[in-house]
C-alpha cells in the first residue's frame, strides 16, 4: 500500500470511530424529532451526565467497591450510563414534554429544555467544579494492526456498540409491537390514539430511548472528553447539525450524515488543523440549509422515524 | 402624557441607581445589568415582535466587542468612531442571518442561528492574526474613567434604544413585524415583503447587540472569545422569556431580575447560577407572559 492509501485508509477508520461517536448522541435527537416535532436542548447534558456516570463507575465504583477488572468495570459503566440517561429521559418528560404537549407549540418546549439544560450544567458545575476530569478505557491502550492501519480496542468497541444499538433500534422499529405503535405516533398522533394506541405513553418511551442513548454515548465519549460540566455542548451541536445535515426526524440519513461528519473531522484534523474541525462542520452545515434544507434524505413525514 | 411620566420614572430610576448601590462592587453590576438590558432588547425585537427564535445574538455581542476593540487599539481610532463601526458591522453580519431566516423556520433557523454563533465563536478563536485568539486582548480603557460614568453612559443609550424601538413596535411598522410572527403567509398575502422585514429586524436586533458588545471589552478590561460562547446567547433568551417576551418593558425587567438574582443568592455558591434554568424552564411552563404578565392580571 502506498503511503497515501494507507493515510486516507487510516483517517477514513478514525472517522469511522468518531462518526459512531455522533451516531449514537445524533440519533436520540432525530428519534424525538421524528415522533415528537421538538428538539431537546438539555440532550448535551445527559451526554455530559453519562460521561460523569462512567468516570465514577470506573474510578470509584467498579475497581474499589466491587474489585472488577479494569475492563469489565468499563462494560458495566456503559449499562449505569445508560440508565441513568433513561431515568433523565423520564423525568424530562414528566417535567417538560408532558406537560407542554397539549398546547401545540413548537417553540416552548425548546425553550424549557434551554432551561433544563442550564439548569443541569450549573448543577454539575456546583457538584464537580470547572477542572476538567479524565479517565481512560481499559480497551484504549490494546492497540491492533492490520498492515499499516491501526487501530484501538476501544474504536473496536465503540463502533461494535454502536452498531449494535442501531441494529437493536432498528429491529425494534420495524417488528416490535411498540415500534410499529410508535411509528404510527410519529405519522398521525391522533388517529393511533383512535386505535387504541396511547401517544403519551410512546411519546414518553421514545424520550427515555432516546434519553438512555445519549447516557451511554456519554460514557462512550468520555476517555476522549475534555470532561467539564459543559462537555457535552461541544458534542451536542455538532449532533444538531448531523440531524440537519442528514434531514431532521430521518434516522438513516442522520446515520449516514453522522460517518460524513466523522469521515471530514478526522480529514480536517490531517490536512488543516484540529482547531478548525468545528468551523469546517458548521459551514457545511449553513451551505446545506442553503442548498438542500431537507437534508441529505428529505423528510417525509411519513417515514419519520 | 402616560408615555412622558414613564420615561420621566425610568430616567430618575437611572440616575438614582449607583447612589442607591454605591459600593465599587454593586456599581460594577449596574453596568453589566444596563449591557444586559441593551442585550434583552435586540434580541426581544427579533423574537418577541418578529417571532423568529434566534439562538446566534451572542455573535453580534461578540461582534461589535471585537470589531471596536481592534478599530481602536490596531488601527488608533477614535473609540466613537470604532464603535460607529462596529455597530454598522454588527448590522450588516445580521442582514447575513437574516438571508438565512428568509428561507428558514422554527427549528431550523433556531439550529442554522445556533451555527452562526459557533461560526463566530471559531473565528474568534482561530484568527489568532487580528482577535490574539483564546490568548486575549489586555489592556482596553474604557470609554469614559469612572464606573458611573460608565453606567450612566450605558444606561442612557438603554433609555434611548428604549424610546426609539417603543415608537418602532408603536409605528406601522410594528403591525407589520407582528403580521410576520403570527402568521407569515397571511401577512404575505395582504402585501407584506416578509424578507425585507425580517431582514430589517435582523438587522436592527443585530446592530443594538453590538452596541451593547462595544461597552463590554472597556468595562472588563480584556476581550477573550469565551464571553461570546452561545450560552451568553441562552441567557440573554432568558432574560427575554422571563421578563416577558413581545413586550416593551418585560425584557427589560427579565434583564434586571437575572442580573440581581444570581447576585442576592450569592451566598448559595455556584448554585445561584442554576437560577436562570430554573427561572427559564418555570417561566415557560407556568407563567408563558412572563413576570410583566403576572403584574398585568392583578
Amino acid at each position: 500500500m502506498s503511503d497515501l492509501a494507507a493515510l486516507v485508509v487510516q483517517q477514513g477508520l478514525n472517522g469511522v470511530y468518531l462518526g459512531c461517536l455522533y451516531v449514537m448522541v445524533a440519533l436520540g435527537l432525530t428519534l424525538i424529532y421524528g415522533v415528537l416535532n421538538q428538539i431537546n436542548f438539555a440532550h448535551a447534558d445527559f451526554v455530559t451526565v453519562g460521561a460523569f456516570t462512567a468516570f465514577f463507575a470506573v474510578t470509584r465504583l467498579a475497581t474499589k467497591v466491587l474489585g472488577l477488572p479494569e475492563a469489565a468495570g468499563y462494560l458495566l459503566s456503559l449499562v449505569l450510563a445508560l440508565g441513568v440517561g433513561a431515568l433523565l429521559g423520564l423525568a424530562i418528560n414528566a417535567a417538560v414534554f408532558a406537560p407542554l404537549r397539549e398546547r401545540g407549540d413548537e417553540l416552548r418546549p425548546l425553550i424549557a429544555t434551554i432551561g433544563v439544560s442550564v439548569l443541569l450544567e450549573n448543577a454539575q458545575l456546583a457538584l464537580f467544579g470547572p477542572i476538567p476530569y479524565q479517565f481512560d478505557s481499559p480497551f484504549g491502550q490494546h492497540t491492533f494492526h492490520i498492515g499499516r492501519i491501526f487501530f484501538t480496542g476501544q474504536s473496536v468497541l465503540v463502533i461494535g456498540v454502536s452498531a449494535l444499538s442501531i441494529g437493536a433500534l432498528y429491529a425494534f422499529m420495524r417488528f416490535s409491537f411498540w415500534g410499529k405503535a410508535l411509528r404510527a405516533v410519529a405519522q398521525d398522533r391522533e388517529t393511533a390514539g383512535l386505535m387504541g394506541i396511547n401517544p403519551g405513553l410512546l411519546i414518553g418511551l421514545t424520550i427515555v430511548i432516546a434519553s438512555a442513548l445519549a447516557g451511554m454515548a456519554g460514557a462512550l465519549l468520555g476517555p476522549v472528553l475534555v470532561l467539564t460540566p459543559f462537555a457535552g455542548a461541544t458534542v451536542v451541536v455538532k449532533a444538531f447539525a448531523i440531524v440537519i445535515i442528514g434531514g431532521f426526524g430521518n434516522m438513516q440519513g442522520t446515520i449516514i450524515a453522522g460517518i460524513l461528519v466523522g469521515i471530514i473531522e478526522a480529514f480536517t484534523v490531517q490536512y488543516l488543523g484540529s482547531g478548525l474541525i468545528d468551523l469546517v462542520v458548521f459551514v457545511l452545515l449553513l451551505v446545506m440549509l442553503v442548498l438542500r434544507p431537507t437534508g441529505i434524505i428529505a423528510e417525509r413525514k411519513e417515514e419519520n422515524v | 402624557m402616560r408615555r412622558a411620566a414613564f420615561f420621566g420614572i425610568a430616567i430618575a430610576l437611572v440616575a438614582a441607581a449607583p447612589w442607591l448601590l454605591h459600593t465599587p462592587y454593586w456599581r460594577g453590576i449596574l453596568v453589566i445589568c444596563a449591557m444586559n438590558v441593551l442585550l434583552a432588547l435586540s434580541l426581544n425585537l427579533v423574537m418577541g415582535y418578529t417571532g423568529q427564535l434566534n439562538l446566534g445574538q451572542s455573535a453580534f455581542f461578540g461582534i461589535g466587542a471585537y470589531v471596536s476593540t481592534i478599530l481602536v487599539k490596531t488601527y488608533h481610532w477614535n473609540f466613537w468612531l470604532a464603535s460607529l463601526a462596529a455597530v454598522a458591522f454588527a448590522g450588516v453580519v445580521g442582514l447575513a442571518l437574516a438571508a438565512f431566516a428568509v428561507r428558514l423556520r422554527g427549528h431550523y433557523l433556531a439550529i442554522a442561528s445556533l451555527g452562526f454563533a459557533v461560526i463566530t465563536y471559531q473565528v474568534l478563536v482561530n484568527w489568532e492574526k487580528v482577535t490574539e485568539g483564546v490568548r486575549g486582548i489586555y489592556g482596553i480603557l474604557p470609554p469614559v474613567g469612572s464606573t458611573v460614568g460608565l453606567f450612566y453612559l450605558i444606561a442612557g443609550i438603554g433609555v434611548l434604544v428604549y424610546w426609539l424601538m417603543d415608537n418602532l413596535v408603536r409605528s406601522p411598522v410594528g403591525d407589520t413585524l407582528r403580521a410576520i410572527r403570527e402568521d407569515e403567509v397571511s401577512a404575505a398575502s395582504l402585501g407584506v415583503r416578509s424578507y425585507v422585514w425580517k431582514a430589517f429586524a435582523f438587522s436592527i436586533g443585530a446592530g443594538v447587540a453590538g452596541l451593547a458588545g462595544v461597552f463590554y471589552p472597556g468595562f472588563v478590561g480584556t476581550l477573550v472569545p469565551d464571553a461570546f460562547n452561545i450560552v451568553e446567547s441562552f441567557t440573554m433568551l432568558a432574560m427575554v422569556i422571563v421578563g416577558g417576551m413581545g413586550t416593551m418593558i418585560g425584557p427589560v425587567v427579565g434583564a434586571v431580575v437575572l442580573t440581581f438574582l444570581p447576585e442576592l443568592l450569592r451566598g448559595f455558591g455556584e448554585l445561584r447560577l442554576m437560577v436562570y434554568g430554573i427561572a427559564l424552564t418555570l417561566v415557560v411552563l407556568f407563567m408563558p407572559g412572563g413576570i410583566v404578565q403576572l403584574v398585568k392580571r392583578k
